[in-house]
């Protein structure tokens, strides 16, 4: 079938500051990518990224933030992200920046990366951890991850109708 | 539609992870009341959470969701939000509540929350599509969706599961025999028996549903048009060749009894007034077909029944006396309950003769005899193992006949008092019609009288021993000789116009299967069969002589015993394989069935004055189960077969009505409409609403009904209202003013007084003279009108009246051409348009409607629900100087319940999402509250209709209920009913020049278009 052809860049928006996620919304986020765009690639830039500019997918938590452009230009987008130095929302100003973790051509395929990279911070987190409580319940967390993994992939076996089962089982 | 989008887009996305803020989190309440600041206590909070937490289902996604209130109140102390990726978090508060520091157990904690909801995103299928579906295309493999084997492995068990799901499944096959099976001839049989069980088959049924589209109309499967295009080649067929139909859905009521009994029962339903009834002498002597309109008893020209066409057995017969008569009326289906019992009150026939058991059963029940023997057959399961038992089991029988008659309903009925047996012998025959000029030329061809058995043969092999005994008696076998020469003469008569309308002639003839041609060809006239110039002119003049009329058709044992001992195709197809030359003449020699047939002329066009006898042709009446028999005989010699539809069009091209659409006074046709409104709504409904006429605007109220009572209602207020007030400072009185003024006689005051009083006598007694009104009863209408249209609001009537109808159509014509002048003037003493005789006609049928035919003089066609309105003076004068004009234009109406439907959508819209705000947990199962309101549909009026009459800019007369492009005539045809009150006053009121002359307009249009209007009698 016919398609626009996207591209998803995986990024992680890195910052000192905690209350920087506090403000993370991704109508902020958008608005400020589009911005820089504006700045950086200036009206032909902000023009052409501006057609099927999205966030897709936004995680205050992690910081973890999901960008859709279209292919043609996803340079301008990448190359524009650098230049993001602080998030701005209600009057406040943080400074913080932007990492580019993957770049995709489906959310599927961000998705998949971002279960690898998950782990392997995880697992980094788990070798420098000195503090003996905190290394419990970063054993615990990983474990939870692996085992839903194997639930996830019972669960993929499951229709999609017999959700609530194993959703009660959790 | 957008309820259902959504969920689909739910469903798509059930599975993807949503966003995750913080600021989702936060209340403005909560967050300060439960800020626990350490990283510890989150988790605490989270592991408590965990487990139990049932996960509700979001209908979207949802971005800065408020929390859903059930949930708040569940847990208000723990969850600050959730979502589908299985992502769950604590709170963290305002910006106060920030922790100050990082702690790796919320960010691991974090970390895994994300990955599970990034699985399941990834592993789970997200899509609506099925499992194979979903593979890249390279992938994919023929007979995937039904083998999961061809899967990948890692998809069978998905796969598995979802064939395993009841959507998927298939029906289960319902027939357990195989292909071959089913196909072969005793359980196609079988099936065929069972499926005639709901709806009555016609004996020509399977050629139909081969060649026709087929519906299910009145208990029958009828073919209603050809598969093939051929509106114009059935038109030719009619006009030049001969066109077949198959009419055995007719339905056939027998009267068996005393002929003055008889005649007693029924004058009171039919009047002389419609035309010739029962006792005519022709019709009487059973020389003729009469066709007659049965009313109510005593109520005409009120309650009328339907239309329905009748013959008498000849008093000649050798087994009869004249005591007693037998009297077969015909008529349409739809009719027939309403006319049964109708007839069944008149004579007094009470007594189903089923319980009086049967001293009457050998010659009334041949069919319950039937299905009687059928039943046991009919039980399929057991017969069959029976069979293989070894037990023989007698073949399984074709219904023929009338397969859903259950054998303990009665079907005759007898009356104590007079002796008249009514028997009901619908399907008992078979109806084929011919019609068109080369019907003679077909059945002379197809038929061959049968041959008169001769001593010398054995009569042990035969089964048809009635013909043997017939053929003893010297009388019926001149009589079959005469017969046979009349037949013979047909062949050279050109046309069956030229004979006496409703000739019946009475045969006997041979298998017509065995003079099959080997191929379809067309007959022509054979001129040099009319040699005999003297006796064709003979019997183009006197008709067939009676005598001739009898047929052995009426002795219903002898129809049971033809039926019986029909020879099957299969035994004949046989002889003729096992002739010694191939293809010769078949000689089956006394074994031959002899058929009776009754053979009744059929009048074409009668009315008018153009094309008269145009689609007359014959009708063939034979015993069931001939019906293939004969059919495929026509067919071979050239006769092209029509459906329902080509029957209305026949109907239409003759000018007459049809059967019963174009009886709106009877319960059929009251019940017709209502059906045709309905088909019709829907198919409007069914357009979305840019793509379909808006009625509204178009100033037509009634697109889909006719709205006869309130027409006839409004226009007889009307003509009073004009009476009342002839000096009222209206524009409309001033314009009936100069209506009068035009009238020969002049209005005088007394007049108003004549016509109200008139109304009022005219309900209580509609037939008393009039003169008795005019002197009696001179002021005190004003009560009576009051009460008059809720008295006779039920009460429609059409005018039938044969006199009235003559005087009608003479005033209708313009009469300012000396041709018509010269035509009509010696004719009878017509009555000059006056005053005095339109009220005598209004007032023995007030709020009568008449039949009219319309041709249009100019360009369009018309439609079904045409308007018929009466031109304004200004149209004339436009004709006048420019005689090419089309027609005024009505003026767009404004739509009001356009804003109403709007409205009511908005309000449906914010109702709708305050449901949604409040009921997200409770999904797509919440329905929104119905709208108590009766829905509007836009571009149909909805709710009472308004004044009919004077909606539009023309002045509504009636309505057509058949029009179409006429290919005899060239021009647009339509036929309709108007008002009797609107026509006399349009008549009344135009110029002589110019009487006769209306507007049409089509339902989806603005254009008005002159046409002209004729009763014809």
């Amino acid at each position: 079938m016919v398609r626009f052809k996207h591209r998803y860049l995986l990024c992680e928006v890195v910052s000192d500051d905690p209350r920087c996620r506090l403000s993370l919304e991704d109508r902020v986020l958008g608005g400020l990518v589009r911005d820089t765009i504006a700045r950086v690639h200036g009206t032909f830039g902000a023009a052409s990224c501006s057609i099927g500019f999205a966030v897709r997918y936004l995680n205050a938590y992690t910081g973890i933030v999901l960008l859709r452009c279209r292919k043609e230009f996803y340079q301008l987008v990448c190359s524009a992200l650098p230049f993001i130095t602080y998030l701005e929302n209600k009057g406040h100003r943080y400074p913080c920046f932007l990492n580019t973790l993957h770049v995709g051509g489906t959310i599927r395929t961000c998705q998949k990366f971002l279960i690898r990279y998950n782990r392997r911070q995880l697992l980094m987190l788990l070798q420098n951890c000195t503090d003996e409580g905190e290394r419990e319940a970063i054993q615990k967390s990983v474990t939870r991850s692996c085992l839903l993994e194997e639930r996830s992939d019972e669960e993929q076996l499951s229709d999609s109708g017999s959700e609530e089962p194993s959703e009660a089982m959790e | 539609m957008s309820n259902a989008k959504e969920r689909k887009h739910a469903k798509k996305m059930r599975n993807q992870p949503t966003n995750v803020t913080l600021s989702s989190g936060f209340m403005a309440d909560r967050g300060t009341k439960h800020y626990n600041g350490g990283g510890k206590s989150f988790q605490a909070q989270k592991q408590e959470l965990l487990p139990g937490t049932s996960r509700p289902r979001h209908t979207k996604m949802i971005h800065h969701s408020p929390v859903d209130p059930d949930v708040n109140e569940q847990s208000s102390s723990k969850i600050m939000f959730k979502k589908k990726g299985g992502w769950k978090a604590g709170p963290e508060g305002t910006s106060q509540e920030i922790p100050k520091y990082i702690t790796a157990s919320t960010f691991a904690q974090a970390r895994a929350a994300e990955i599970s909801a990034m699985l399941k995103a990834v592993t789970q299928k997200s899509s609506n599509s099925l499992v194979f579906q979903t593979l890249p295309r390279h992938m994919r493999r023929r007979a995937m969706s039904h083998n999961v084997k061809r899967l990948p492995r890692r998809l069978q068990e998905i796969a598995q599961k979802e064939a395993e799901k009841a959507v998927h499944q298939k029906k289960e096959h319902s027939k357990n025999k195989c292909h071959k099976a089913r196909r072969c001839h005793k359980n196609r049989v079988l099936e065929f028996n069972r499926r005639q069980k709901k709806n009555i088959w016609l004996e020509t049924h399977i050629w139909h549903a081969k060649r026709f589209h087929m519906v299910k109309k009145w208990g029958y499967c009828l073919g209603e048009r050809p598969t093939v295009k051929s509106h114009r080649a059935c038109y030719r067929a009619m006009t030049n060749r001969c066109l077949l139909q198959d009419l055995s859905y007719y339905c056939c009521l027998e009267l068996k009894g005393k002929e003055e009994e008889i005649l007693k029962a029924l004058s009171p339903m039919c009047s002389i007034d419609t035309g010739l009834t029962f006792a005519a002498v022709h019709y009487l002597s059973g020389k003729r077909q009469g066709s007659v309109i049965l009313y109510r008893a005593n109520k005409y020209p009120r309650e009328m029944l339907g239309p329905v066409t009748f013959i008498w057995k000849p008093e000649w017969t050798p087994g009869h006396t004249s005591e007693s008569r037998q009297l077969w009326i015909w008529l349409h289906p739809t009719l027939k309950q309403d006319i049964l019992e109708e007839i069944k009150a008149a004579c007094q026939c009470m007594e189903p003769i089923k319980s009086t058991v049967c001293i009457l059963e050998p010659l009334l029940t041949p069919s319950q005899e039937k299905s009687q023997t059928e039943l046991p057959d009919e039980r399929i399961g057991k017969k069959r193992k029976r069979k293989d038992d070894g037990e023989n089991a007698k073949p399984v029988k074709k219904v023929i006949g009338d397969g859903t008659r259950d054998p303990h309903q009665p079907y005759s009925w007898v009356s104590p008092a007079t002796g008249v047996i009514i028997s009901d012998l619908t399907m008992e025959m078979n109806r084929l019609r011919l019609i068109g000029p080369l019907s003679h030329s077909i059945l002379t061809e197809a038929l061959k009288a049968a041959s008169v058995h001769t001593e010398g043969e054995d009569t042990e092999k035969t089964p048809h021993h009635w013909w043997i005994e017939t053929c003893k008696n010297p009388d019926s076998v001149s009589l079959h000789h005469k017969q046979e020469a009349i037949f013979e003469l047909l062949g050279g008569i050109t046309s069956p116009a030229e004979i006496p309308a409703g000739t019946i002639l009475g045969l006997t003839v041979g298998d017509p299967r065995i003079n099959l041609p080997q191929k379809r060809s067309r007959v022509l006239p054979n001129p040099e069969k009319c040699q005999d110039n003297e006796k064709v002119r003979q019997l183009l003049l006197e008709g067939v002589p009676v005598d001739c009329a009898h047929s052995f058709i009426w002795n219903q044992a002898i129809c049971k015993n033809v039926t019986e001992n029909k020879i099957s195709d299969q035994d004949l197809n046989r002889k003729r394989s096992e002739l010694l030359v191939p293809g010769s003449q078949l000689v089956l020699g006394p074994r031959e069935s002899k058929i009776p047939i009754l053979l009744i002329q059929q009048p074409g066009r009668v009315t008018g004055d153009d094309r008269r006898g145009w689609g007359s042709g014959w009708d063939v009446l034979l015993p069931k189960g001939w019906g293939m028999a004969f059919w495929i005989p026509f067919i071979y010699r050239g006769a092209r077969v029509g459906g329902l539809k080509e029957a209305v069009m026949h109907s239409q091209y003759k000018r007459s009505p049809d059967v019963p659409g174009d009886f709106p006074d009877c319960p059929a046709g009251v019940l017709f409409a209502e059906e045709q409104a309905k088909g019709l709504l829907e198919k409007y409904k069914r357009r979305p609403p840019a793509k379909r006429p808006n009625y509204v605007k178009l100033g037509t109220l009634a697109p889909f009904c006719y709205p006869w009572e309130q027409l006839t209602q409004e226009w007889e207020s009307r003509v009073q209202a004009q009476e009342k007030s002839p000096v009222a400072s209206s524009p409309r009185g001033e314009e009936s003013n100069l209506k009068r003024e035009k009238v020969p006689c002049t209005p005088t005051p007394e007049k108003s007084d004549q016509l109200s009083d008139e109304v009022g006598m005219s309900l209580s007694s509609p037939s008393e003279p009039r003169e008795v009104m005019d002197t009696e009863r001179p002021a005190q209408m004003g009560t009576e009108w009051v009460t008059g249209p809720a008295a006779t609001s039920s009460l429609l009537c059409v005018l039938r009246s044969r006199k009235s109808l003559k005087q009608l159509s003479a005033w209708c014509g313009p009469s300012s051409g000396p041709r018509w002048a010269a035509q009509r003037a010696p004719s009878s003493g017509q009555q000059a348009l006056t005053r005095e005789a339109c009220l005598s006609i209004l007032d023995r049928f007030p709020r009568a409607l008449v039949w009219v035919s319309l041709s249009l003089l100019g360009k369009g066609s018309p439609e079904p629900h045409t308007m018929i309105c009466v031109p304004a003076k200004e149209d004339f004068l436009q004709l006048s100087q420019d005689r090419l004009y089309c027609g005024p234009h009505e003026s767009k109406h404004s739509d009001p319940f356009k804003s109403k439907i709007r409205k009511q959508k908005e309000k449906k819209k914010i109702e709708k999402r305050q449901n949604r705000g409040c009921t997200v947990s409770e999904g797509p199962a919440g329905a929104y509250p119905a709208a108590g309101h009766h829905a509007l549909t836009l571009g149909l009026w909805s709710g009472p209709l308004p004044d009919v009459t004077s909606h539009c800019s023309r002045v509504l007369l009636g309505f057509v209920t058949q029009g179409d492009f006429s290919m005899a005539v060239g021009c647009g045809e339509a036929l309709g009913f108007v008002s009797l009150t609107g026509l006399l006053d349009m008549l009344s009121g135009q110029p002589a020049a110019e009487r006769g002359l209306v507007l049409l307009r089509a339902p989806a249009s603005l254009q008005y278009r002159f046409a002209r209007i004729a009763v014809e009698v």
